[in-house]
């Protein structure tokens, strides 16, 4: 197939490269960009672990052909915390003890980021739904919902009051 | 019509299996500058073994668990730890960095005896400090190890710990394990009658870990067991057909999501096992094991119906339901 010629904003950054058009947003986040972040668990848009921001929506990048994304403003995992920092919401996820095998952790914080961009005082219920397209073997979500408690009232400038 | 009821389930589980030889081995180093290198064949899968590696050298040698260095699971480099299954790292990996760090830590009490005319017997070490007495003096671990060093004295520690294999008797019988671990849980649960869905409101998970190195790591254990727990008791189901898995995919095989989450109060008991590091046991598997059977108690106490087979899905509730003849079961509708 005819590679096209794939243009978006990457975390911030321009990026320009030719790609197959059949090719999964997907491949071209990991293989064609390196942004290892991203991760690969079903590879059919059930389990989440691939999530990553498209015009600051969370999607299945699994799912979306890179044509779908071209000209968009995509966020991964990389692009969500400050140059030598964290973002609240990886804190958030740090203290409350919210990471276990790490494997959905990339795609529970993006899709817990685009919650938090546009409430910063979700009931539990709109936590809970807002992750329910992540899937997660090892913490009961518990503590990952809990985190994202945490991460609303640091953003919301609440400091330590959960 | 929707109906409550509430079970207990109950467990005990081994940890520590003696049947079989059962070992696992660490190297530790106390690097020039401090740094408490620790060498694990102990494959951390995400439950937190290296945290809890970790936390026992530091309290074994004194000093700040950000100073120890956990490598882990390279095969390059690390000994044997046997496999991260059956709940036992803690208890076994724990034991062979305690005693790795322990003799580590005999060459450091030496030393600091000469340093201090004492007898090492005396001493111990704390907050990165010698401590004689019980008083804290203002020698520094660091300090000590630098007056090892000056002489070229190493400061290393190996371990290995195998709780004592017993062997099994002629009829297949022995003490099958070191310890056991207990736990009790209480699960509320609702039915809904028309439609045979449960829904678990609330578990009650209460462990004896015998002591807990992590509280956070366990309670995280403790929670994502029920969750599993759950599916297991409501959801989860590999359908055979002649040897073939009919529902490969997380469409067709249902687990638990954030939206199951009910309320979960984690209650960690502690009464400390002798011969466990720090006083701890195992809890990876226990926290899974009585949840199925405490959300089957509830629905026979709101439907007095038992169900014999998992998961108790809602075709099954509605049959039993209809085979009862209980009216509210409507299975015509559904089908």
């Amino acid at each position: 197939m005819k590679p096209f010629r794939f243009t978006a904003t990457i975390n911030g950054r321009p990026v320009d490269l030719p790609v197959n058009p059949h090719r999964r947003l997907l491949d071209v986040i990991r293989d064609d960009l390196g942004l290892t972040g991203t991760k690969e668990g079903c590879g059919e848009g059930e389990c989440g672990a691939c999530t990553v921001l498209l015009n600051g929506r969370p999607v299945n990048a699994c799912l979306v052909l890179a044509p779908e994304a071209a000209g968009c403003e995509i966020t991964t995992i990389e692009g969500v915390a400050p140059e030598g920092g964290l973002h609240p919401i990886q804190e958030a996820f740090l203290e409350a003890g919210a990471v276990q095998c790490g494997y959905c952790t990339p795609g529970m914080i993006l899709a817990a980021k685009a919650l938090l961009d546009k409430d910063l005082s979700p009931t539990d219920q709109a936590i809970k739904t807002a992750v329910s397209g992540n899937l997660c073997r090892c913490t009961g979500y518990i503590k990952i919902i809990e985190a994202v408690r945490l991460a609303a009232a640091k953003l919301s400038g609440e400091g330590d009051a959960v | 019509m929707k109906k409550r009821g509430i079970g207990v389930g109950c467990m005990f589980y081994g940890i520590g299996n003696t049947g079989m030889p059962n070992p696992a081995g660490a190297f530790l180093d106390l690097t020039d500058d401090g740094t408490v290198l620790v060498l694990t064949g102990c494959a951390d899968i995400g439950q937190g073994s290296s945290t809890v590696l970790a936390q026992i050298a530091a309290g074994e040698l004194g000093v700040n668990i950000e100073d120890v260095l956990v490598v882990a699971g390279d095969t390059g480099v690390s000994p044997d730890a046997g496999a991260t299954s059956a709940s036992r790292q803690t208890y076994i990996s724990g034991n062979a960095v305690l005693l790795a760090a322990r003799q580590a830590k005999e060459v450091l009490l030496e030393e600091a005896a000469g340093i201090m005319a004492a007898a090492a017997s005396d001493l111990c070490l704390r907050d990165g400090h010698v401590w004689r007495a019980g008083e804290k003096t203002p020698l520094t671990v660091k300090e000590v190890l630098a007056a090892c060093r000056k002489k070229g004295k190493l400061t290393l520690g190996s371990g290995w710990f195998n709780p004592e294999t017993t062997g099994m008797d002629e009829t297949g019988r022995g003490a099958p394990y070191a310890t056991y671990s207990y736990a009790t849980q209480v699960a509320e649960i609702e039915v809904d009658t028309e439609t045979g869905k449960v829904s678990v409101l609330r578990l009650v998970a209460a462990h004896d870990v015998g002591r807990a190195i992590n509280p956070k790591s366990v309670e995280g254990q403790i929670e994502g067991g029920c969750l599993m727990g759950i599916g297991y008791a409501l959801l989860e189901e590999v359908k055979l057909t002649e040897g073939r898995i009919g529902n490969p995919r997380y469409a067709e095989y249902l687990l638990p999501m954030s939206l199951d989450v009910p309320e979960i109060h984690a209650i960690i008991v502690e009464e400390p096992e002798i011969t466990g590091p720090f006083g701890a046991k195992g809890v990876g598997e226990p926290a899974l094991i009585p949840t199925a059977a405490a959300i089957a108690n509830a629905v026979a106490d709101a439907l007095g119906v038992r169900f014999y087979d998992l998961p108790i899905t809602p075709e099954k509730i509605l049959a039993a339901l209809s085979a009862k003849g209980d009216g509210s079961a409507r299975m015509g509708e559904i089908t």
